[in-house]
């Protein structure tokens, strides 16, 4: 099976004042058709750059200097022009953020926003064509009441609606590859485990792939096949799910694993900001479809 | 709307400013028909009733040559709204453009567009349309292009920080995300979130833009005679204060009320639109 993403030898800096500040120093990562893999890492570790790279976004700043291959489809996004990468956007890729509320756009009203998103893939849709795509979309969200919130604006929905709401147009267009930026992290938690698992069963219907990005082990542990663990823009380990968090053998994703608060107590685990073993070599638990 | 209604009804200056205003919009556009004295907005001379203290036949006197005051002020409401329509109807998309360029692309655009915004704000704006109008025909058209190109470079100021704040939002980025291209992300996204404050400050203008236009041809700069303005009519009636007291003062209050008139309007529709100070 042929992989859907693969990202090989991937560095990013930019260009400062004081010269190149590098950010990404060599990542590989890979994600088959359909597969849900977990991007795990510290605030700052290159988690959302590496995001920002694979959906064409940051080969448009100027300040940034990217070398590597990240291939889509079998396809070199950073090859393509412009215009090439934005076509796929929306389309064939598509990405949901932190706060959903605020990714909504507070002028229009959610079903005018969702008609926007269909006509991204089919310019001809017309009205009807929209909302009864639409409706259909929210009802899979487990959305009950579809009308009166295609009706309404993002301010007048919860966090959670809105989150479910934004799972449905990011999947609305029936993408490939859905890049999910730690996603719900704005909302509680147990509003963050319902929606997690309606995507979860939604992309395991639609066959989409997902690059879950994310620094909450718990909810990475729940939703993803494989998981790649991210530290100061290296890749340090990576394996499927299972054998990674039962034998987690790098010093840093340890680290990562007992800085979890427990809720039983015992107050807040210390956790070395910075330790030698940390840039040890990457270890690979293998299971790259 | 029934919102809009609520807010102005418990705001009884706001609902004041809205009475106001449809009384100078009803005046201008019925001018002909409400005024005793159509005829009278031109040149027209009757020394047999000049300069008349107000009495039945003239509510408002009438003027040095004997034209009726009542109906000379109706018809200067007319200018002074079209002088105020036409001027923002340039003035704010033009300013809007800049700003939302200059807020949304940032950069070099913005270096750019926003230091010429700069070098037109450092020029003090009646001196610069007293300038223009010095070099220009005095006429009505040019009066209008010499506020418009004062009064652009506040809207981009405005409109640029509303979309330098709003380039952080979310939705931008999600827009970004989905392929939105730049000039939708401008003015599809972020316009319509900059509008309220648009319209709010547009509605305030109107009042200014009266008395700027008012004030340059006081100055004998704007429209000239014998088209009725109200600048004009308070500065030939100045000369002959405090005896013709009823020259100036009529045209001062239709000046008041007018731009009385939209700022309270403006201030009410501040808190229907939910727009910041």
């Amino acid at each position: 099976m042929s992989a859907l993403l693969s990202i090989s030898d991937l560095h990013l800096g930019f260009k400062g004042l004081s010269g190149i500040n590098n950010v990404l120093h060599g990542i590989s990562l890979n994600i088959a058709q359909g597969e849900r893999v977990a991007l795990v890492g510290e605030s700052g570790s290159g988690k959302s750059v590496t995001a920002r790279i694979v959906l064409g976004l940051l080969q448009e700043t100027r300040s940034a200097r990217i070398s590597g291959a990240v291939k889509f489809d079998g396809n070199d996004i950073s090859a393509m022009n412009p215009k090439a990468r934005a076509a796929l956007r929306g389309t064939d890729m598509s990405m949901i953020f932190q706060d959903p509320t605020s990714s909504l756009n507070p002028a229009f009203t959610i079903g005018r926003q969702f008609t926007e998103v269909l006509r991204r893939r089919d310019p001809s849709m017309g009205a009807d064509a929209c909302q009864e795509r639409a409706t259909k979309m929210l009802g899979e969200v487990s959305i009950l009441d579809p009308n009166r919130v295609l009706n309404a604006y993002a301010f007048q929905l919860s966090g959670g609606m809105n989150q479910r709401v934004m799972i449905a147009m990011a999947l609305a267009n029936r993408p490939k590859l859905l890049l999910a930026d730690e996603p719900g992290t704005a909302l509680d938690v147990s509003v963050q485990a319902q929606t997690l698992t309606l995507m979860r069963n939604l992309v395991a219907d639609h066959g989409t792939a997902v690059l879950f990005i994310s620094h909450n082990l718990g909810v990475v542990r729940e939703f993803a096949d494989r998981v790649y663990v991210i530290y100061r823009g290296n890749i340090v380990e990576d394996g499927p799910t299972q054998a990674l968090f039962s034998d987690p053998r790098h010093a840093y994703t340890r680290a990562l694993m007992s800085a979890v608060p427990r809720i039983t107590g015992a107050g807040l685990p210390e956790v070395p900001e910075v330790s030698e073993d940390f840039f040890a070599p990457q270890i690979s638990h293998g299971g790259v479809a | 709307m029934i919102r809009a209604i609520r807010i102005l009804a418990a705001n009884p200056l706001s609902l004041v400013g809205v009475i106001l205003v449809a009384l100078v919009v009803f005046a201008a556009i019925f001018a002909p028909w409400i005024a005793p004295f159509p005829t009278h907005n031109g040149a027209v001379v009757d020394f047999a009733f000049a300069n008349k203290p107000p009495s039945a036949r003239n509510w408002m006197g009438t003027d040095l040559v004997g034209r009726d005051l009542f109906s000379r002020i109706l018809y200067a409401y007319q200018i002074s709204l079209v002088l105020g329509v036409v001027v923002l109807a340039i003035a704010a998309p033009v300013g809007t453009i800049f700003g939302l360029l200059a807020g949304y692309l940032g950069g070099w655009a913005e270096a750019i567009l926003m230091r010429i915004v700069d070098v037109f704000l450092s020029i003090p704006p009646l001196v610069l349309a007293i300038a223009m109008m010095g070099v220009l025909e005095p006429t009505l058209t040019n009066a209008m292009l010499a506020v418009t190109v004062m009064w652009w470079p506040w809207y981009a100021r405005l409109v640029y920080a509303i979309a330098r704040s709003e380039r952080e939002e979310g939705y931008v980025l999600a827009a970004e995300v989905i392929g939105a291209g730049t000039a939708h992300i401008a003015f599809r996204e972020i316009l319509p979130n900059c509008l309220p404050a648009i319209i709010t400050k547009m509605t305030l203008d109107m009042g200014f833009v009266i008395i700027i236009a008012s004030s340059l041809s006081f100055l004998g700069l704007g429209v000239q005679p014998p088209t009725p303005d109200l600048g004009s009519m308070v500065a030939e009636g100045a000369r002959y204060l405090p005896d013709s007291w009823w020259l100036t003062v009529f045209p001062g209050l239709a000046i008041l009320i007018a731009v009385f008139g939209f700022n309270l309007m403006g201030d009410g529709l501040r808190e229907v639109l939910g727009v910041d100070e």
